[in-house]
Formats: structure tokens, sequence, C-alpha cells
């Protein structure tokens, strides 16, 4: 890693260059009090500031919410064709645990085979990460994921007067030398890096005691009487799903022409929280009932990647809270079945 | 194959059903080579009692209504609801708040014994209904979906979630964030989130979902202090018919 430093004054400059020269995108203001990631082609659209989650996690660039994966026309043959969206782009403004929610995906789209629909924009992806304060439902330092390691080319870090810039590729280190004026990072660029990060780190408001859940979840599983507490008031909405930066399920239609010549195969974001998720040919579902698709949400964020990957498929970010009108919220049912183990 | 004969009739209604079939314009060439339509209430003089499937649009407000569903419904083999009105009753379930004599004299006055109204009610409250094609007025493409499901034998994918779930694929700021109220989390998606998307709230033209959880919309009603009244407004537009229990494909 290399650690270099941008003034202040420079940092419009260096993104104006970006903004002209790459198909830029980064968070700007939607409604009232949110925001989305989105093309932007004037700096003065780019709002970094924002005090909550972005409606929609980064991931739709990589993974859009529909996606058509091949187009196909019968004749005497069947014919396919693919056509994967690709051009250079730049990511700019994503927090670190939005990072850490790419890598996650990174990771699950290459596990068994390379997902080429998301791997063809992945791969023309420069992501330009920045440390933000966190939002009041952001838990990411309880799962260890405030702070991105890897999984960017540049981030950067507000000093007030300078920023702190870590290189994390070669990508990075190239067009940081091209397109802005910087100098290595001395001590005390180190020692002030240091204080914001516990200023931030300091900063969560929303905690989970995720000590022992691992362990805790096999006891938590079968106690009905606490998962029709904790899902109560869940509509099966969905929602918790579709914000979620790491989510990955989807459902794959096939849209045939009315000529029954011509069709495509597409794919849009699927939810586990949907009655629907857990049905199968002849009528049989799963996962009938709420409660139920609450603790496998669960199981698979907190669980199931630890035995698979080694980590949590949840990053925290807390859009999910956010995005949830029956209030239910991952981090304090993380601290309720501690609670119930417990007691 | 044989194409199979298909009847488009109207009940009480406002016909924009029907006209959606028309509006598919680039496809209906594709329509008349897949389907033969024998008869079509808002767009061939000619008519023909010798059909396989039915696309029936409208609510059953009349006696003459539900003599002619009665007829359809011994002759066609397969009976597809389009639309709000036939399928959950649609705006025309207004009427039976009032009661329908009430209603009658409200809008006929001295003249309402000319009128052979009766309460609404949707299709289904008299025949079996085979598959639905809902919305106000229904989305073309799932009106193509499901005749071509019904031509090559596979069950049509209407969905069965929330209007939620179109909402966060389009990125939707939440109508609750903006301080509006919305039916999209019990209601029935498939519109693509037309309403919120244009920064009103969902009315439920689609009719609920299979299983809404009525206890939790209460909750939050209080949550954002909303009003039971104020979401009892948008519910009985197309809903006051309403079944949420009823079950569907
Ligand atoms: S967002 Fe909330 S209400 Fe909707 S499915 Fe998720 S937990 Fe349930
Ligand atoms: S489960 Fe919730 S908090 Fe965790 S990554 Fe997904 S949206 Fe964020």
């Amino acid at each position: 890693m290399l650690y270099k430093v941008l003034k202040k004054g420079s940092y419009d400059l260096f993104l104006a260059k970006l903004i002209a020269d790459f198909e830029f995108i980064g968070p700007v203001k939607k409604d009232k009090a949110t925001h989305d990631f989105k093309k932007i082609s004037d700096i003065r659209k780019l709002d970094v500031n924002y005090k909550r989650t972005t409606i929609a996690p980064a991931k739709k660039i990589l993974y859009p919410s529909t996606e058509t994966l091949l187009q196909y026309e019968i004749n005497e043959d069947i014919e396919m064709s693919v056509d994967y969206e690709a051009g250079e782009k730049i990511l700019f403004g994503i927090d670190a645990c939005d990072v850490n929610g790419l890598n996650f995906l990174d990771r699950f789209f290459s596990d068994e085979m390379i997902d080429e629909p998301y791997f063809s924009k992945r791969r023309k992806l420069t992501v330009i990460g920045l440390d933000r304060m966190p939002s009041d439902t952001n838990f990411s330092l309880s799962l260890g994921k405030e702070y991105a390691k890897d999984g960017f080319d540049l981030f950067l870090t507000d000093l007030n007067n300078r920023y702190f810039v870590r290189v994390g590729s070669e990508k990075g280190n190239d067009i940081l030398t091209k397109y802005a004026d910087v100098s290595d990072a001395g001590e005390d660029d180190f020692k002030d890096y240091n204080k914001f990060m516990d200023t931030y780190r300091k900063s969560f408001k929303l905690k989970a005691d995720i000590n022992n859940l691992y362990d805790n979840y096999e006891l938590i599983y079968n106690n009905k009487d606490f998962w029709n507490r904790v899902a109560k008031d869940c509509y099966s909405c969905g929602s918790c799903c579709l914000v979620c930066p790491t989510c990955f399920c989807f459902n794959v239609r096939d849209d045939m022409e009315l000529n029954l010549k011509k069709g495509a195969k597409t794919r849009e974001w699927d939810s586990c929280m949907i009655p629907e998720y857990g049905l199968v040919a002849g009528g049989h579902n799963f996962r009938p009932d709420k409660e139920n698709r609450l603790k496998q949400r669960y199981r698979c964020k907190l669980k199931t990647f630890i035995d698979r990957f080694g980590t949590y498929s949840c990053v925290g970010c807390g859009r999910c809270i956010e995005a949830c009108l029956a209030k239910i919220n991952i981090a304090e049912d993380i601290n309720a079945v501690k609670k119930e183990v417990s007691v | 194959m044989s194409k199979p004969k298909v009847g488009i009739f109207g009940l009480t209604g406002c016909g924009g059903c029907q006209l959606e079939i028309l509006n598919l314009e680039d496809q209906l060439l594709d329509l008349f080579a897949a389907i033969d339509i024998v008869h079509f209430t808002e767009a061939i003089t000619e008519h023909s009692d010798n059909y396989d499937i039915a696309l029936i649009e409208g609510s059953v407000a009349t006696k003459h209504d539900l003599e002619r569903l009665e007829h359809i419904s011994k002759i066609a083999k397969v009976i597809v609801s389009i639309g709000a009105c036939s399928g959950i009753g649609g705006v025309n379930c207004l009427k039976n708040l009032y009661g329908v004599e009430k209603a009658k004299e409200l809008v006929y006055g001295d003249k309402k014994e000319w009128i052979d109204a009766i309460e609404t009610k949707p299709i289904d409250e008299y025949v079996k209904v085979d598959y639905y094609i809902r919305g106000c007025p229904p989305n073309r493409s799932e009106i193509v979906d499901v005749i071509r499901s019904l031509i090559v034998g596979k069950i049509p994918e209407i969905p069965n979630y929330p209007v939620c779930v179109e909402c966060k694929r389009l990125g939707n700021t939440c109508m609750y964030d903006l301080g509006k109220t919305c039916m999209g989390v019990v209601s029935r998606a498939g519109c693509g989130a037309r309403c919120p998307s244009a920064k009103s709230g969902c009315e439920a033209c689609r009719g609920f979902i299979d299983d809404p959880n009525v206890n939790a919309q209460k909750d939050l009603l209080a949550k954002y202090n909303l009003k039971i009244e104020d979401i009892m407004g948008m519910f009985n537009l197309y809903n006051a018919c309403k079944k949420t229990d009823r079950k569907t494909i």
C-alpha cells in the first residue's frame, strides 16, 4: 500500500478532471433526506456529506436490479447472444463498509464460477472510497467492517486541510499520478489519520454484541417464541434484502415474444423475505411463514458465510434498518439473541 | 397447433383494459397470429359464441352483467380476469359503501327505477377465474405474458409480492420518508411501482398480496402519526369490495 496526501485545494480539480475523462458515479441528493449513486457530469451535483445511507447500494452498478443475461432466437437452431455493458467507470465516494460489501460480492460471484455479467463490469470499475462519519443506523464497527483493507483503488480520508490517500492498486496509482498533485504521506499525516480514525470509531451510536452469536444461533434457532416476537410486524416486503449491499439472490425470468421465436432471459433482484422465494413446483413452500424467513435471512447474514468464507455477509451498513417500515433492526436483534440466551 | 379462440368481453368498467389490448400496437399482428379473436366488445362489431378462452374486463354491477357472465362461463374453458374492476371489484365498489338503493337515488334521482344495478362484485364471486391480469389499467407486458403462457401451457408469473420490491429495484425514495401514505407494503406488485415512481402513494389497484400483515399496517400508521381514515380512503378506492384473504394463483 502506498500512502499519499492530496491538498484540499487540489481536490476539486482532481475530481473535475476525472469527471471530464471518465463515466463518474458518486452520491447525489435525491429527495429530502435521501441520496443515491448516480452518474455525475457536474461536480456541483456531488454530495458526499450524506447523513443516511444511499437508498440503493453501489452494487447496482455491477449487479443491476434488472439485467438481461442473454437473448435468443429460435430458428432451425437456437441462437443465443450476450451483451454485457462494460465501459470504464469510476465509483467515487463509497464508504468503508460499502467497499467491504463489494468485496463480499466479488468473492461470492467468483466462488464457484465467474459471474460474467458482474465481472465484465467489475473489471472496468475504479473504486475511490471516502471515509465518512457513521450514520445513525450504521453498526459496521461491531462487525469489524468499518475499515476497508482492500477492494478499492484509492481510499480518501478527509483530514480537514488535506486528504490522506491510501493507494490500493496500480490502477489507483496511475490515476493519482496522472490526475492529481500529491505528495508522500509523512509522520504528521499518519498521526492525523489516526486521530480521525479514533474519532470515527467513537462515533458509532448503534452497536451489536456479536460475540458468541455464531454459537448462540444454534440455541435460538428453534425458539419459536423468540422469532414470533422478532418478526411480529414484518410485512414480508423484501425491502431489507433489496437495499442490502451484499444480498445476491436473483430470479431469472424468461420473456418470450408472442411470436414464440425471440426472447430474453432476465435476472432481477429477489428477496428471501417474500413468500414465493421458497415456493417450488407443485406448490410446496419451504418457508411459508415470516418468522422462518427472517431467521433464515439473519443466519445467511451472520453465520452461513462464517462457514463458507470466514466472514459475515452483513457489513453493518444499516440500510435494512432504514428501509424497514416495521422497524425491524438487525443490530438490536443480534443483541436480543444474546439477551435471550443469557437470561 | 390450431389457434385458440378467444373472446374479449367488457362488463361494468371504463373499457380501459380492452383499450390496453388495442394499445399493444407493434405486437398486435403477433397477437392476431397467435390467437383467433372471435369476440371483442370494444373493437369488433360481429360477435361469436364460439370461444375457448374468455378475457373479461369489468365488474358485475348490474343484473345484465351477471346474465352475460353466466353465459360466458358456460362456454369458455378458461376464464381470465383483466383489470381491477374484474379482479377485485375496483372503483365500482365505491357504490356499495352507500348501499345500492341510496347510490341509485343519488345518481339517477327519480329515474332510479330504470336502472337494474345490484351490489357490485368482482367476477370471481360468481365464476371460477383461472388467471388474473391485474391493475388499473393492466400492464401491457403482463397481458402479453398471460396470453403467451396460455398458448405454451405454462403458469403465468404474476407477482404476489408487494410494490416495495419494485420500488427498491428502482431505487425510489419510500413514500413514508416523503411524509406520504402508501399502500405499497401490502399491495400486489406488477405495475412497476408506477404511482410511487411518480411520488404518489400506491392505492392498491392490483389488490392485496395473499398474506398481508394488516396488524403491522395499523402499527405503522400509528408510528407515522397517521390516522386509520388516511389509509381507508386509499384502501377503498379500489378495494371497497375487499377480501384480503382472496387466494389466487
Ligand atoms: S424490510 Fe422489514 S418488513 Fe420488509 S421484509 Fe424486511 S424485515 Fe420484513
Ligand atoms: S443485512 Fe442490513 S446492515 Fe447488514 S449489510 Fe445488509 S443492509 Fe446492511
